[in-house]
């Protein structure tokens, strides 16, 4: 009991001490945003006599009109009052915007972040039980054929073979097929709101449109995963206290299982959380395949069309996530070893 | 046999769906017309700052406008006839004799929540085009419709427009996506007082008289519509074919491309040139290509700015370019050129036409050492990242063509939103864009593209002949006279060369093979209401 209590105070003190990373993530993306050349007024004002008034009006309806400062600290009282302001790419306010689509990131990057550790860690270890084995090298030539693809690519693979030719896979347009209606959203997580809706059938449709983006997306992080358990564990089977356990002959599952894979977690564990931001926000190239109504693609365009609200929307969203990822994998840490805390 | 009865019903009701259920869905999906687009539809008023083409696309048919375009055959496929208006809410129209004075009959038509369409809710429409800060007033300024007191309420069905000028496009303004009548009565019960005209509401929602209801709307993901029953605006009265419409946002160009030729989709008008011949010949779509004949690629001179503030470098540069092969690079042909017209004489009034440039690099040679730059120059050539596909091969002959004649030129590529930025602050010296205008008459291009300071002047020309004569065009009711005037301000143009016009890129509508009636239209998008399954 009093070592959740102290967890909790721990994690409450370590989010607190993240206030400041976000304030500087903010001020930082702000002011990058606005130093880039590109201006969104002009960009939108697309009028057939789109003058130098009409840009004025647009700059002034946006608040351009305003000194640097003063901008920022509108943007950051309405960013306090969980304003994140307006989208011009799709005329929506960003908070609304981003509440519809981090569902389908999440649901899209859990689900190839599973796959992805169910494949990659048995190929791991199954690489370091037998080093310079046959499967040693199968598990290396896999891998870097997975790293050497690139992810539009793969996708652009996949879905000409499972949906062009063999035409097993539904059309690769977005989270579900269109002429399947959609579940009343609860969580806005599609497989969890087509279970509370207890429509199977709709289900089964949000799964096939997941398989293959997540696949896409695995294949590109089995190699890091597996590589790394791959060498954790050489690491780790080569330690003292594994010879000891071999010598006083405990049974080599407990000592490979127990003993080994616990203590080779840790860096693994590391490298997960960092790839699981990273495919979160950084998948463009699969959600643009895939037409996958996701944040990264969502922040894409915003950029491309100098969007300023959108992309700090975004960037804050990302530094948030990655604050909560880092805790999460710490909390992890210490149940992978004892002797660390959350701290 | 009671008990085995028992047994297989639940078999029997099964099968019975399981038979029922596919036919069901395959009899929805032929009255549906999915369109797949690598854009974004951003908000459902048009008139909206920033609003997408797809946005006004699909305004087109959940709005009426007072008129509309009619539509011709042209090498068997449909394309907008401007010359042409009928009405469209208004059942007739009358100009008076001066020009003065158009005279709308309002038909008898409903409003989607059921109540009728009046005169007030059109003048209110077109007040609020002209008054409230959006992309209409810019529009139907071109057309000298400016001010709310040029709009009258004759009686209920009978409406009023009075003009300060007998300007030749007034009417055709009205026929404009920006120009859409409005149900006032459930606008203004959303207006606040910061808002006045509904725009924030009207972002999200649609209070329109159009062929189709709004059934969902995701930004940046998919519009469906519904049709509205009680359409009466149609060409002869009749209702659209389809009864659903599902248009979705599908960035990846090769994925539309696969949908469409799996029949999964059936229409889009966005794929790559490049992916044409293939998809063609293996023969499992319909390609419907029309020259964009609203629309010009050219390559522009700031004429403000050295090197290009000299004519003769202007023109030695367009003896020098290689416009066949560029032609063939960029858009594999799939277009009508605007170079390599033989006239000496100016044919006819018609902007923009093939223009008698050709490739000829003594004369570029000639030209240049004239402008005192016989030991040749250096010059800065930009393009868009976003038209990369296409400028890029383009800009890598023109570098390769313009070193035989002594000109240095670098490549330099700009992201679309720092591109637009430098071209509206007049910054970049040579540079190739696209553009369209919706009303093709040739003084509302010369207008448009070249006078004034507005953006669209992509070469800052400023010449006081095109200046006089665009205001005495525009107020021109004599045939005759506009078609000498349109063809001295083409004699000028090419005298003084502020730009290039390259071609007109085609639009090809790539479609299922039984889908019909598809018709360019001056915005560049699919009217869903010419659509039909054969």
């Amino acid at each position: 009991m009093r070592s959740a209590r102290a967890i909790i105070i721990r994690v409450g003190e370590r989010l607190l001490s993240s206030l400041p990373a976000l304030l500087g993530v903010l001020v930082v993306t702000f002011v990058l945003m606005r130093v880039l050349p590109g201006d969104p007024a002009v960009f939108f004002a697309s009028g057939p006599n789109a003058g130098q008034a009409e840009i004025d009006n647009l700059r002034q309806r946006m608040g351009l009109d305003q000194p640097l400062f003063v901008q920022l600290m509108h943007y950051l009282r309405d960013v306090g009052t969980g304003n994140l302001g307006n989208s011009l790419t799709t005329g929506q306010p960003v908070l609304t915007d981003l509440r519809q689509r981090l569902p389908a990131s999440l649901e899209l990057t859990f689900t190839a972040f599973t796959l992805a550790v169910i494949i990659a860690i048995p190929l791991g270890i199954a690489a370091a039980m037998r080093p310079n084995s046959l499967i040693d090298h199968g598990v290396r030539f896999v891998c870097t054929l997975g790293v050497c693809v690139p992810t539009f690519v793969s996708g652009l693979i996949l879905i000409f073979v499972f949906y062009y030719i063999l035409g097993v896979a539904p059309d690769p347009t977005g989270r579900l097929d269109i002429f399947v209606s959609a579940p009343p959203s609860v969580t806005s997580f599609m497989l969890v709101d087509f279970l509370i809706a207890g429509d199977l059938e709709g289900w089964m449709a949000a799964a096939k449109q997941l398989i293959l983006p997540s696949a896409t997306m695995a294949l590109f992080v089995i190699a890091p995963l597996a590589r790394i358990t791959r060498a954790s564990m050489l690491g780790v089977l080569s330690s003292d206290f594994v010879r000891t356990a071999r010598a006083v002959g405990l049974s080599s599952v407990k000592i490979n299982i127990v003993y080994a894979l616990r203590n080779a977690m840790l860096p693994v564990l590391t490298i997960a959380g960092i790839m699981f931001s990273t495919m979160l926000g950084a998948n463009v190239l699969v959600e643009k395949v895939f037409s996958w109504p996701g944040v990264g693609s969502y922040a894409l365009d915003a950029l491309l069309s100098s969007d300023y609200a959108p992309v700090q929307g975004f960037v804050l969203l990302m530094a948030c996530i990655f604050v909560i990822i880092n805790l999460v994998i710490d909390v992890l840490y210490g149940i992978a070893d004892p002797r660390i805390s959350v701290a | 046999m009671a008990a085995r009865n028992g047994f297989l019903k639940p078999i029997v009701v099964a099968m019975g769906v399981l038979a029922l259920a596919p036919a069901a869905q395959a009899q929805t999906r032929a009255e549906t017309l999915r369109q797949l687009t690598g854009n974004n539809i951003n908000t459902l008023d048009p008139s909206m700052p920033g609003a997408t083409r797809e946005a006004f696309g699909v305004s087109t048919s959940t709005y009426d406008r007072l008129v509309a375009f009619d539509r011709k055959l042209e090498n068997g496929v449909w394309v907008f006839d401007r010359t042409k208006i009928r009405g469209e809410l208004a059942e007739s129209y009358q100009v008076s004799a001066d020009g003065l004075t158009i005279t709308f009959k309002l038909r008898d038509a409903k409003w989607h929540d059921g109540s009728p369409v009046t005169a007030d809710d059109v003048k209110w429409s077109l007040d609020r085009a002209v008054s409230a800060k959006s992309l209409s007033a810019g529009q139907l300024g071109t057309g000298s419709l400016t001010k709310p007191e040029q709009f009258k309420v004759v009686d209920a069905k009978t409406f009023e427009v009075s003009l300060p000028k007998p300007d030749r496009l007034a009417l055709a303004n009205l026929a404009t996506p920006l120009a859409p009548i409005i149900n006032s009565k459930l606008a203004k019960k959303h207006a606040t007082a910061e808002d006045a005209w509904a725009q924030e509401w009207m972002k999200t929602n649609t209070a329109g008289s159009g062929a189709y209801v709004i059934e969902s709307f995701k930004p940046g993901e998919q519009i469906i519509l519904r049709r509205n029953e009680n359409w009466t605006g149609g060409r002869e009265g009749r209702l659209p074919y389809f009864k659903r419409i599902i248009e979705q946002t599908i960035p990846e160009a090769a994925t539309r491309a696969n949908l469409i030729e799996k029949g999964d989709a059936d229409i889009a008008i966005d794929l790559q040139a490049g992916d044409l011949p293939a998809l063609q010949s293996r023969g499992k779509v319909k390609v419907d290509s029309t020259p964009q004949s609203n629309g010009f690629t050219m390559i522009a001179f700031n004429t403000r700015m050295p090197p290009f503030d000299n004519i003769k470098v202007r023109q030695a540069v367009a003896a020098a370019l290689p416009y066949e092969a560029m032609f063939s690079a960029a858009i594999f042909k799939r277009g009508l050129p605007m170079f390599g017209a033989s006239w000496s004489e100016v044919p006819n009034g018609t902007f923009p036409q093939p223009m008698p440039v050709k490739t000829d690099l003594e004369k570029a040679k000639r030209l240049l050492a004239e402008a005192g730059h016989g030991n040749g120059l250096k010059t800065t050539f930009t393009i868009n990242v976003g038209s990369a596909a296409i400028t890029e091969p383009m800009a890598v002959l023109m570098k390769e063509a313009l070193a035989k004649v002594g000109i240095d030129m670098e490549i330099q590529k700009l992201p679309d939103a720092q591109m637009s930025t430098a071209v509206a602050e007049k910054k970049l010296a040579f540079f190739t864009e696209g553009s369209s205008a919706w009303l093709p008459t040739t003084d509302y291009f010369f207008r448009t593209f070249f006078s004034g300071e507005q953006r669209w002047n992509y070469s800052s020309w400023n010449n006081s002949t095109i200046a006089d004569l665009t205001t005495q065009a525009r107020y021109e009711l004599d045939p005759e006279k506009y078609e000498e005037m349109s063809k001295r301000m083409i004699e000028e143009y090419l005298k003084e060369l502020p730009l290039i016009m390259l071609w007109q890129a085609n639009q090809d509508a790539v479609m299922t093979p039984k889908l019909d009636g598809y018709t360019y239209w001056f915005h560049r998008q699919v009217d869903f209401r010419d659509l039909a399954r054969r």
